[in-house]
């Protein structure tokens, strides 16, 4: 069906220890995975037998529907658990619950969990791979995947990330997201310009190699071939971190004008889900620059990829 | 009943490989080489023979959290680390922050015998940081530190009145630690390693603010300040200078924050989650030095004691605090006292006389007429932690697996054997010298 990929990993805990060539070879599984959705029977065999667990810990239906989707679309068994509040409110440990689900003797876990690291501790417990679909606010793998898959898809005439600009715009401290693509767009060569009010822009993070921060949008944005627009929580204005939504908006929403500095071909981003009109104008997220769409449609086709790659294609 | 160890090298009486024989009878040391009839002779063969450590900060979760510890559990476990006097914390349920409550634990321990317990009361009621505890009335039961714990006293103004009063009663108070605001959900030292891990920070000056308040608190007010659990660079200078103007203060820090750095969290590993956060290893360095320098008093370890199904949970979940009772003299001798970065007698005073010195206790000393409070440490041979050998109900440790020297062998507390390391002592048994008294 698929040219084997070479990749050496049981987990996909983060990006940082995946190679350029892995990502790659990673997204020509995924063209293959775009080909079976568009088939009329969506559905090959190819994790048979196998069973993945959800296991979200954090509530996010979409990216649970979208790892479901992915994993029937191959013929594995899906198993979902939710366990909204915490296990220690049951009066049991982390490992315990996690040892209580390994008896249904999973081949893969896919875990969403509120605090960084839980995935990494969880590897520690199991034999099973685990795929983590965010931690805290440190890492969203298969999100960046997704993203930095739709920039190669979307943007006119791609010839790879070397050069390019990718800004993110917004609450980047909380933003697993931010970090994961700032991994990932650096590793492949692009330079990421991190642009909000510097109450949500860590010092520490402008100190990675490729990275830096910009404080006004209309800078950031000059020449950028990729702005992608993060969500804006409310709550963030009680801790005290910006002022009001108004002010928000007057400095940092990213609008069809302020897009008119980026480079030509620029495409807007937003991982979803979007507070329109807040840190995104509507019309642009409406606008043929706007790729908001095929992100969430890559998600599946990526999620497939990283399940099959983790399962059967890899190098052994 | 008299005792005599055979054969070991004693801090501050012998010479290098020099060996002699110390003589006590019941609680109190009669000297070196007296010679004469005794009960049981302990066959130390070259081992280090020292007073007894002392710990100033300790948390046995007794009474309310027996699960953690509990009071027998914790004495063990100190003996085991070499230690025959501890200080235990007033956080437990309910808060000893009642006169009775502490009179209560103190008879217990001595019920149990053993290591010697000392206890800190609350320094506010309840710990709500509100209302002065009655400080009289329990420092009247024994009391011998006023604290509310890690998180600085909120209201400034509590701190200073406390203070006034517990100077008139001469009682000594721990300062704060950190700044309860500036650490919000911190979980760890907030910098480089945090934010790759993406985990919540405390910025380090968390720290410094709620020193220098409480430090200038002790300077207005003369009441007598410690702070246990020191662990920037910075802190330690800004102590050492405050303390050059005048401010009546003295300085502590842990094993931990002397060996272990935030790297130590990059695995996600909750065994490394401890308030204050483990510092950068610059830090770490700079505590080592100030042991040096003479900046830093006194090493408690801040024995934190957690189930393991407790520490076995997210970073946040998962509680601050580590159990280093059994480990902390060995990790520091090892990593110290080995690569001869610090004398054997430097580390031994950081942990006995110097905390004598802050509590403004009677140094402890091996001469005749001072108490038999004293443990014999094996300076050579490996051994790794096992923390489910451990005495502690906390059998987690940061240092699990390592091979360290140093172990203690054997503790002695008003003479009477309160630990011994398996092997030691059995072959001394057939050897005791029975002899007819009249």
């Amino acid at each position: 069906m698929m040219e084997a990929v070479q990749i050496r990993h049981r987990h996909l805990l983060d990006l940082e220890d995946w190679s350029a060539s892995e990502i790659e070879s990673l997204w020509r599984t995924t063209d293959a995975m775009v080909e079976v959705m568009q088939r009329k029977v969506k559905k090959v065999p190819a994790l048979q037998g196998l069973t993945i667990v959800t296991l979200f810990f954090e509530n996010s239906t979409r990216t649970r529907l979208s790892f479901e989707r992915a994993a029937k679309a191959q013929s594995a068994e899906v198993l979902n658990f939710a366990a909204g509040g915490s296990s220690l409110s049951k009066g049991e440990s982390l490992k315990d619950t996690l040892k209580a689900i390994d008896a249904m003797q999973a081949d893969l876990y896919v875990v969403r969990h509120g605090v960084a690291g839980t995935p990494h501790q969880m590897s520690r417990w199991t034999d099973a791979s685990i795929v983590n679909a965010g931690d805290g606010r440190r890492a969203h793998p298969t999100q960046a995947l997704l993203d930095g898959y739709t920039f190669r898809q979307g943007f006119r005439g791609f010839d790879g990330f070397r050069g390019k600009r990718l800004v993110i715009v917004g609450d980047v401290m909380h933003s697993r997201v931010a970090r994961s693509n700032i991994g990932l767009w650096t590793k492949l060569g692009a330079e990421v310009v991190l642009c909000g009010p510097r109450t949500l822009l860590p010092t520490e993070l402008g100190q990675w190699p490729g990275v830096q921060r910009c404080f006004r949008l209309e800078e950031a944005v000059e020449g950028a071939h990729a702005v992608m627009a993060l969500r804006m929580q409310r709550e963030r204005m009680q801790s005290g971190l910006f002022p009001s939504v108004s002010e928000y908006q007057a400095r940092y929403q990213l609008t069809a004008k302020v897009m008119e500095r980026a480079h030509p071909d620029a495409l807007v981003m937003h991982p979803g889900p979007m507070n329109r009109d807040v840190e995104i104008e509507g019309v642009l997220a409406d606008s043929p620059r706007s790729v908001i769409e095929q992100q969430v449609a890559h998600g599946v086709p990526v999620r497939m990829a990283v399940l099959y790659s983790l399962l059967v294609g890899r190098a052994r | 009943m008299r005792q005599m160890i055979k054969d070991a090298r004693i801090a501050g009486l012998t010479e290098g490989t020099e060996v002699a024989d110390l003589y006590w009878r019941d609680g109190v040391i009669e000297g070196v080489g007296v010679g004469g009839e005794v009960d049981r002779v302990w066959e130390a063969k070259g081992a280090f023979l020292a007073p007894a450590l002392m710990d100033l900060q300790a948390h046995f979760c007794d009474p309310g959290q027996e699960v953690r510890e509990g009071l027998a559990a914790g004495m063990k476990a100190a003996a085991a680390g070499g230690f025959g006097t501890v200080v235990v914390m007033p956080d437990t349920e309910p808060v000893l922050d009642d006169a009775a409550q502490v009179a209560h634990l103190q008879a217990r321990a001595e019920a149990l015998g053993g290591v010697r317990v000392r206890v800190a009361g609350a320094l506010s009621r309840g710990l709500n940081g509100e209302q002065i505890a009655d400080l009289a009335a329990l420092q009247q039961a024994g009391v011998v530190l006023a604290t509310d714990g890690v998180m600085a006293v909120r209201d400034g103004h509590l701190f200073r009145r406390a203070c006034e009063y517990a100077e008139e009663l001469g009682l000594l108070v721990q300062g704060g630690g950190l700044d309860r605001n500036l650490c919000q959900a911190g979980v760890m030292h907030e910098g480089r390693v945090s934010e790759r891990l993406g985990l919540p920070g405390q910025p380090a000056i968390a720290e410094r603010l709620a020193l220098y308040r409480d430090a200038e608190i002790a300077r207005m007010t003369g009441a007598r300040v410690h702070f246990g659990h020191v662990t920037t660079s910075e802190s330690v200078e800004l102590l050492a200078w405050l303390r050059a103007q005048g401010a009546p203060i003295s300085v502590g820090t842990t094993p931990h924050h002397l060996l272990l750095s935030e790297e130590s969290m990059a695995p996600f590993d909750p065994r490394c989650k401890v308030f204050p956060p483990l510092r950068p290893p610059s830090d770490a360095k700079a505590l080592r030095q100030a042991l040096i320098d003479g900046k830093i008093d006194c090493i408690a370890t801040d024995h934190q004691p957690w189930t393991l199904a407790e520490k076995e949970q997210d970073l946040v979940q998962a509680p601050a605090g580590i159990a280093g009772l059994e480990t902390a003299w060995a990790v520091l001798y090892t990593a110290l006292v080995v690569p001869r970065l610090l004398t054997v007698e430097r580390l031994l005073e950081l942990w006995t006389s110097g905390p004598a010195r802050v509590m403004g206790w009677k140094e402890p000393r091996l001469v005749a007429g001072e108490a038999a409070d004293m443990v014999l440490l094996d300076l050579d041979t490996p051994r790794p932690v096992e923390p489910m050998g451990f005495f502690s109900k906390s059998r987690i440790s940061p240092w699990d697996g390592q091979n360290l020297c140093g172990w203690p062998i054997a503790t002695f507390v008003r003479g009477q054997c309160c630990f011994t390391r398996e092997g030691f002592g059995e072959a001394s048994r057939t050897s005791v010298h029975r002899t007819e008294r009249l």
